[in-house]
């Protein structure tokens, strides 16, 4: 029997070697480029080559809270952590924001990041609304943007871009139900990492992953 | 001889008495603190200290000594201003229509012990009475 628990640990861990090297091969440990991928075929010097299409996240014109009409540029040359709440939601965006809030402090005052916490209930949430969030959250500055807009295209762009659930369901608690992602892009707009908001363990990797995404900048 | 035994009688009842009340009130606590993390520590937190401006802290709030009130706020919700640590609250609390009686006596009783002065738990009558004869908060 401690033979075979023996063996199967030696298994495992030839394994997880053996997907290791897999990963952080060639690929300069990179975070991967997440989402639906397209390929175009292209002809450079008179050769086809065949080029991928990465999801990327399209243009966008949303009110932050301040009442400033904002666009994709202010997340020009940043990577940005994105998320969708509601500011009367009972459930989970409260530990959401209380782990963001974490990130925030992270890198706060950092040039090169930005938050974009976008609200699925625009109705309710106007800017003076999410501005009075900010504030009691702690938050000061626009290094956070608090985001509202036409419900479509908040909806639209979380799920076909940022691959979050945000809908409304008259059945769920508080309206709407929404997914505790936390997202990743890059500068390039690529979406490169999805974690679990509401808990640490999320939170944390997506830190360590910020970190990892700002030394590919350094290079 | 019979004196003797009639005391002990009466004392081991009186014993067996309060310990079956300090496991109730080790139970509600118990309970009380699963629902507690289920329905209330999302704002409120799990060390009862709220969250910064949004949500009022249970941690020296004067509603801790009014079980009326708490018991009625957790079934009806809160839409009235708060002033708790001197800091004021205006964000309304949802109601929460799913939990039984026994449940809000549970939660209650979780709170005033581990916040309040309480060092037993809340009967489900003192609930109940409580709940027949709401204010709105």
């Amino acid at each position: 029997m401690k033979l075979n628990c023996k063996t199967s640990l030696l298994n495992i861990t030839i394994l997880s070697i053996a997907l290791v090297s897999l990963f952080s091969c060639g690929s300069d440990n990179k975070l991967p480029i997440l989402g639906e991928r397209d390929w175009v075929k292209k002809t450079v010097d008179g050769k086809e080559v065949v080029d991928t299409i990465y999801n990327t996240i399209p243009a966008f014109s949303f009110v932050n809270q301040q009442g400033d009409t904002v666009s994709e540029k202010i997340v020009e040359g940043k990577i940005y952590v994105t998320d969708f709440f509601f500011t009367t939601c009972p459930t989970i965006c409260p530990v959401m924001k209380r782990q963001m809030i974490k990130v925030f402090q992270q890198f706060k005052g950092n040039p090169e990041v930005m938050i974009l916490s976008h609200t699925i209930d625009p109705e309710h949430d106007t800017p003076q609304v999410l501005n009075k969030f900010a504030k009691d959250l702690g938050i000061e500055g626009t290094q956070w943007q608090f985001l509202t807009g036409p419900k479509d295209k908040i909806y639209k762009i979380g799920q076909e871009s940022y691959m979050s659930t945000a809908k409304e369901d008259k059945s769920a608690e508080g309206g709407y139900i929404h997914s505790g992602a936390f997202i990743l892009v890059d500068k390039e707009k690529h979406v490169r990492g999805m974690y679990d908001g509401t808990t640490e363990e999320g939170t944390q990797k997506l830190i360590a992953d910020m970190r990892r995404l700002l030394d590919e900048y350094k290079k | 001889m019979i004196k003797a035994s009639a005391f002990i009688l009466a004392t081991t009842l009186l014993a067996s008495c309060q310990n079956a009340e300090e496991l109730k009130s080790e139970q509600y606590f118990v309970e009380g603190y699963q629902l507690y993390t289920t329905n209330c520590s999302n704002c409120h937190q799990a060390d009862g200290k709220g969250m910064s401006n949004l949500y009022p802290p249970l941690v020296g709030s004067p509603a801790l000594s009014n079980k009326a009130l708490i018991s009625c706020v957790i079934k009806n919700g809160m839409k009235d201003t708060i002033l708790v640590n001197g800091k004021v609250f205006k964000r309304p609390m949802p109601a929460n229509p799913k939990l039984t009686e026994i449940e809000i006596a549970e939660i209650v009783s979780f709170v005033t012990m581990k916040w309040g002065t309480d060092s037993t738990y809340t009967k489900i009558e003192t609930v109940q009475s409580a709940l027949q004869d709401c204010k709105i908060y």
